[in-house]
């Protein structure tokens, strides 16, 4: 078995008419065994900006922690919010520092540019390989699913209600198909004006 | 290391994670693939100077991660260089970017393409191969077009023709029967082409679109998705969900306020 | 022709001709189609002891020999008969391959078998025993124990034991002693017993089965607790979900209670819970 496969997890983003989605189950798990049903896999980087970390739970904290930390002083020292773009080149040298030695985790970033309100999306490998698709990414151990159900259900110019839609569907039919990841949903939309979060209701076996 | 007040951690690679994953690893869990770049890349020397051609398919392991990703890269204004390990040549090229920048900041003169072969094939033979950049370095510089093949060992050749990675061979086909001295750019630009079609089609780890760069004394040009080999179908109808297919537990908004900038006047300091 | 002959091989025309030497292996590759107890064994020497050095391939990867398998199933006997509960999921590795498998197999009026472990191998094996019973009945003139069914299952397993076959099955059935329960495993193990739980989720069922059971249950209540034991394992358990089939065996023969879909039940224990607790 895989060890970013340990704890299991699905995840998934996609981009829309100016608006993104990041999307991940909730459960916690010890291979067969689920532990808990409400884990955070997505975590807040700004007002417009989260980040998501499907892998083994234990780096997906690590990682979270590390990065905030590195966040805020960027922050800090810049006196202005870090862009979606800036941000994914910080994991990325963090997550390529530790080449040899790397974190589980398969990275997934969403979030609008604190300037231009531009949609963002791109997921990477655990050593940092940027992936900057123009439709959608996918991590987790449902992502051979994810893939397929978003290739067929994804389309241009999606509104912030239609690519909720989309976005659930997709996550949720993807996970009834893997038996390590579902146990309850959480989808972010990211507007300019506000973000909604939606707890979804699911298959719970 | 205090705890308060964590050190800025030092350059370089951090082995900190490795005693850890060497443990999992014998307890037996396989440790995921990376991102390769399954890969096509060639490069040619023409009339005028050089041009680069790669295909645009990410892999992991039997997964496309994606389907037009970028494999030539910026080392400088006058080179570039196509690409193993997506995230090993990426962070190489970067690196040796910057170092070039710097370097032709100090020399004040065009960096030659030797240095960044020098350059990249000592970064790469420090780590014996284990990172996985195999690389088509080409570029003009005052000496005339050069292009030179690197792999992830730090061994480099100084050849005419080159292709490279897992459509090689196919690619390789092409340019041993149609490639001669001193073609022009048309005809060059065509090879290079039709060297990764051949890849693209023929291998499995390379495939969708055909990036073309071509450089010439004095300047660059660089041609992303040159050529559509293969389109996909157009949907005929949409597969979109109705609004409230899903059912919903809870909701939360949360507003995002507009960020009002505010310029506070610097005071100046009270020296008296 | 010229070559046989120097090599004084006069026969070899007619013998190759007579196509004796295929119809032997077709006759070895498929023992089965004539006797189904018997398995076209891997083509080495003790295949029990050397099966497993086969199951890397040359670059060291494990080949892939796991079959589907993660499972809850239960039975347990009490006053009114044996019941019997089971989910519905398949899977093979991490991937669900099928969410409404019949994981129960009705052997006859009077003999039900659950399946865990590996899927091909309990099918297969349920549908010899299914057999195996039906002839017994038409040479004696009377139904199988299950006593005997058992010991007719744990005897055709145990020929192949080592060799990978994966299963673990109970046999609920009622006959000329009143109602009965047997587990049998593919490691040989024939047990008979009032509770069991077997499969990847059934530490979970246990938890619930153990702490509802009664010999004196009602029928209502036996059907409620084994529902309730699988509804539980499947929330915990990532190899079992779908869909709880409770039967019930009677002196009458079985009867299939009801199927129920795991996302229902889930959100009505829930509601259950919640009136519980305002309640209070």
């Amino acid at each position: 078995m895989s060890i970013l496969a340990y704890n299991g997890g699905a995840m998934v983003a996609m981009k829309g008419e100016n608006c993104v989605s990041i999307a991940a189950d909730r459960r916690f798990g010890i291979q067969a065994q689920t532990v808990a049903t409400n884990f955070q896999k997505i975590f807040e980087m700004g007002p417009h900006l989260y980040v998501g970390l499907p892998g083994l739970a234990t780096d997906t904290q690590t990682v979270m922690e590390k990065l905030r930390f590195r966040k805020n002083l960027y922050e800090l020292k810049e006196n202005r919010r870090i862009s979606p773009k800036v941000f994914s080149a910080m994991l990325s040298n963090m997550l390529y520092e530790k080449r040899f030695g790397p974190f589980f985790v398969e990275p997934v970033v969403a979030g609008l540019d604190p300037k231009t309100y531009e949609p963002f999306i791109c997921n990477m490998d655990l050593i940092g390989c940027i992936n900057l698709p123009t439709d959608f990414v996918v991590g987790g151990t449902a992502s051979a699913q994810l893939y397929g159900m978003c290739e067929a259900l994804w389309e241009p110019n999606l509104g912030p209600d239609d690519l909720f839609e989309t976005t659930s569907q997709a996550l949720i039919n993807a996970f009834d198909r893997d038996a390590i990841s579902g146990w309850g949903a959480t989808v972010y939309i990211i507007e300019k004006d506000k973000v909604t979060i939606k707890n979804l209701k699911t298959r719970m076996d | 290391m205090l705890v308060l007040c964590p050190e800025v951690p030092t350059p370089g690679f951090s082995f900190e994670n490795c005693k850890r994953n060497a443990l999992l690893e014998n307890k037996g869990f396989t440790v995921p693939k990376a991102t390769k770049t399954g890969t096509t890349i060639v490069g040619i020397i023409y009339k005028d100077g050089v041009i680069l051609g790669a295909d645009t398919r990410a892999t992991e392991d039997t997964t496309v991660a994606d389907k037009n990703c970028e494999k030539i890269h910026y080392l400088a204004p006058n080179i570039c260089c196509g690409a193993g390990t997506a995230a090993d040549t990426e962070m190489t090229t970067q690196m040796i970017a910057s170092q070039l920048e710097l370097h032709k900041l100090y020399t004040n003169r065009v960096c030659r393409v030797a240095t960044a072969n020098q350059l990249l094939k000592q970064y790469l033979f420090r780590y014996q191969g284990h990172i996985g950049a195999a690389l088509i370095l080409g570029g003009v510089d005052v000496d005339g077009p050069h292009l030179y093949q690197i792999y992830p060992h730090g061994s480099s050749d100084h050849l005419p023709f080159i292709t490279m990675g897992s459509g090689s061979l196919a690619a390789m086909s092409v340019f041993e029967s149609g490639w001669k001295p001193n073609l022009d750019e048309e005809a060059g630009v065509l090879l290079v082409r039709n060297a990764i079609a051949a890849g693209v089609f023929n291998d499995l780890g390379s495939g969708s679109n055909i990036d073309v760069c071509i450089i010439r004394k004095g300047s660059t040009d660089y041609r992303r998705t040159y050529d559509e080999a293969n389109k996909k179908g157009i949907r005929q109808a949409s597969y979109r969900y109705p609004r409230g297919t899903t059912r919903v537990l809870s909701t939360k908004i949360v507003d995002v306020e507009e960020v009002s900038v505010q310029r506070i006047e610097p005071e100046r300091m009270d020296t008296a | 022709m010229s070559l046989a002959e120097v090599c004084g091989i006069k026969e070899f025309d007619s013998s190759f001709n007579s196509h004796t030497i295929y119809q032997n292996d077709v006759n070895n590759l498929c023992m089965n189609f004539t006797n189904n107890l018997e398995l076209g064994v891997p083509p080495f020497a003790n295949p029990a002891e050397n099966l497993s050095r086969f199951t890397k391939d040359e670059a060291g990867r494990d080949i892939k020999m796991k079959f589907d398998h993660g499972t809850t199933t239960l039975g347990f006997m009490y006053q009114g008969g044996v019941v019997l509960a089971v989910d519905s999921r398949a899977t093979g590795g991490q991937f669900i391959g099928s969410q409404t498998m019949k994981k129960i197999v009705e052997i006859n009026d009077f003999l039900l078998g659950t399946l865990a472990g590996g899927a091909a191998d309990c099918v297969y094996w349920d549908r010899v025993l299914a057999k195996q019973c039906r002839m017994y009945e038409l040479r004696n003139r009377e139904r199988i124990s299950v006593a005997a069914a058992s010991k007719l299952m744990a005897n055709m397993v145990y020929n192949y034991k080592g060799m990978g076959l994966s299963m673990g099955m109970m046999l609920a059935g009622w006959d000329k002693r009143g109602p009965q329960l047997y587990y049998v495993d593919s490691e040989g193990t024939r047990t008979p017993g009032k509770v069991f739980s077997v499969g990847s989720g059934s530490i979970y069922a246990f938890g619930v089965l153990d702490s509802g059971y009664q010999w004196d249950l009602t029928d209502e209540e036996a059907y409620d607790l084994g529902r309730r034991a699988i509804y539980h394992a499947t929330h915990r358990d990532a190899y079992s979900g779908g869909i709880v089939r409770v039967y019930h065996m009677k002196s009458t023969g079985w009867i299939l209670i009801d199927n129920n879909d795991c996302n229902d039940l889930h959100y009505k224990y829930q509601e259950e819970k919640e009136n519980l607790e305002n309640n209070v």
